[in-house]
């Protein structure tokens, strides 16, 4: 079991002695894990191995389902969040959660994003069309949706919904974004364009991402978990862990003899 | 036209001969019982259809002819005299409408309750759907009695509102069914995405899950008016009909279906014709509702 070995950035979230549980189920098995402040943490591992469930802990998504509970601690400036009197709503706000479909609310590209920021700030009308445009542009989708801002986000295709939400999650201004396989019901353009935007994204938010695609965790990620059996087996930067990993079954994983 | 390769031009012959026969005893039996199944579904929706035309043919012979200004202005007067259906037409237009606006929010929340908040408390959910499947297959002459002995009787007199509480009591389990059909049709991930945003429950609910549904709803709310707008039993015994004109719901009330129903069996011709009539303008009415109900689902599913 190695912890984090990344001295170089302070950690945004502390993971220590984690345990979760889908009713019987031991789902994660004593992890701990640091997430370093604006850099980009891949989460990586074969199916049901734990890494979705480590991400719904982080915003407490977990609370939605009744059976399903977590032990240790998760620290999250400076409190640990999976303790009791956390303000679900505020812990949210501030550690947001892209999911793997495209989730675009029924109604306009504009109010997909203001949902989110009235939800947590009264802005004037002027103030909020500047936040709309900020995430946008931030994203890259104002100039393909900016004279239709006021029409469904449905008529979107999957990768600028995608792109949506991704402006949606940020328009709260959170500290942390959380990414379930944000790009695996994407096609390959539209995957790189959300590949680049997350280098952006890494100067103001810390960043987890879960993904099945190696290559993509090695393009993007500072810092890769490997996940295996609800356990975190390595932790590493993204050059070390695909190059010499330090034990035989992430070495078995990323060269493909299990998954 | 490729510039890299030539393709071969491909000879091709009539399919024809013993290996596009297909004369097997077994596929002969085949398109035998086909063409037998085929013919009798054809024969079932031709009978349906031939009925469903035929009333309303018959509708529209007998009742066409009362479809005149009077009819429209005029209350029910004794026989003999010229009258109309316009206390019939108004109090039927008051009662259902009350009964909707007591009925489909009672409705609506209810089936919010049942399709939001399962995590909660499974035993009572499911009896709560239980009693309201009940009442959507009771017979609504009970639900007319029930609200005689809880209003007509205490209160001392029959009354427009006495037959809109009775309707609304029919309306609730259609618009409860539809309600929770619809918005367990919205995805988890929309819920979850909600959440994940920051925001409380209720705002979910509101602004997202019910807006994912709002068509399917609102369908279920007209459904649940077409229901009630036919509804005669439970008129019965609460709004009793009103000969005269009456729009206080505090007094008896007419109604087209109670009207319908006392003038069908009459002797005479001018009451039976308006009780023709009367059925014409229900029908057209329910009709024009569904119409109403199916473009508005046919624009939604492009």
């Amino acid at each position: 079991m190695t912890v984090a070995q990344n001295d170089a950035a302070p950690a945004a979230i502390s993971v220590r002695n984690l345990d979760f549980y889908y009713g019987a189920h031991h789902a994660l098995k004593n992890i701990s894990i640091d997430f370093p402040q604006g850099q980009v943490t891949g989460m990586i591992g074969p199916s049901g191995c734990g890494k979705s469930t480590l991400l719904r802990v982080l915003n407490r998504m977990y609370d939605l389902y009744p059976g399903q509970r977590a032990t240790g601690e998760v620290i999250f400036d400076g409190c640990n969040i999976i303790g009791p009197k956390v303000n679900l709503n505020v812990l949210r706000s501030r550690v947001g959660m892209v999911f793997q479909k495209p989730t675009p609310f029924p109604m306009s590209i504009y109010d997909n994003i203001a949902f989110g920021v009235r939800l947590h700030e009264r802005l004037d009308r002027a103030a909020m069309e500047a936040r709309v445009e900020d995430v946008l542009r931030r994203v890259a989708l104002w100039p393909e949706v900016r004279d239709r801002l006021r029409d469904s986000a449905a008529a979107l295709s999957g990768g600028q919904q995608q792109r949506l939400c991704i402006a949606r999650t940020i328009a709260t201004r959170p500290e942390v974004v959380l990414l379930d396989e944000p790009t695996s019901a994407l096609d390959p353009v539209s995957t790189a364009r959300i590949e680049e935007l997350l280098d952006e994204l890494k100067a103001d938010f810390t960043i987890a991402i879960v993904t099945h695609n190696l290559q993509q965790a090695a393009r993007c990620a500072d810092q890769v978990a490997f996940f295996y059996m609800g356990e975190v087996v390595e932790v590493d930067s993204a050059d070390r862990m695909f190059t010499t990993p330090r034990e035989k079954r992430t070495q078995d994983y990323i060269t493909g003899r299990f998954g | 036209m490729t510039t890299h390769t030539t393709t071969p031009t491909v000879q091709a012959a009539p399919c024809v001969g013993a290996r596009w026969q297909g004369n097997s005893v077994s596929a002969i039996r085949r398109r035998m019982v086909d063409r037998v199944a085929t013919a009798l579904c054809w024969a079932a929706t031709v009978l349906v259809l031939l009925m469903l035309f035929s009333i309303l043919f018959v509708l529209v012979r007998n009742g066409v002819g009362g479809l005149r200004w009077v009819t429209f202005v005029h209350v029910t007067l004794p026989p003999g005299q010229a009258g109309g259906l316009a206390n019939a037409i108004v109090g039927s237009l008051i009662q259902t409408g009350l009964a909707v606006l007591i009925g489909a929010p009672v409705g609506l929340l209810v089936g919010i309750y049942l399709a939001e908040f399962t995590a909660t408390d499974g035993k009572l959910i499911n009896f709560v759907r239980f009693v309201s499947d009940l009442l959507l297959s009771a017979p609504s002459i009970l639900v007319g009695l029930f609200i005689y002995m809880i209003v007509v009787v205490p209160s001392g007199h029959f009354s427009g509102l006495a037959g809109a509480l009775a309707l609304s009591m029919l309306v609730v389990p259609v618009v409860v069914r539809t309600t929770e059909d619809m918005l367990r049709l919205v995805p988890l991930a929309m819920r979850e995405a909600a959440i994940a945003l920051g925001a409380p429950r209720w705002r979910m609910i509101l602004f997202v899950c019910l807006r994912a549904a709002r068509e399917g709803v609102a369908t279920g709310i007209l459904l649940a008016l077409a229901r009630v707008s036919g509804e005669t039993a439970p008129l019965l015994f609460t709004s009793l009909g009103n000969m005269n004109w009456s729009v206080a719901p505090g007094k008896p009330m007419a109604s087209l279906p109670v009207t319908i129903y006392q003038y069908a069996g009459a002797a005479y011709a001018d009451w039976t014709a308006l009780a023709w009539t009367g059925a014409l303008l229900i029908t057209a009415g329910i009709l024009m509702i569904n119409i109403t109900v199916r473009l508005g689902l046919g624009r939604n599913r492009k």
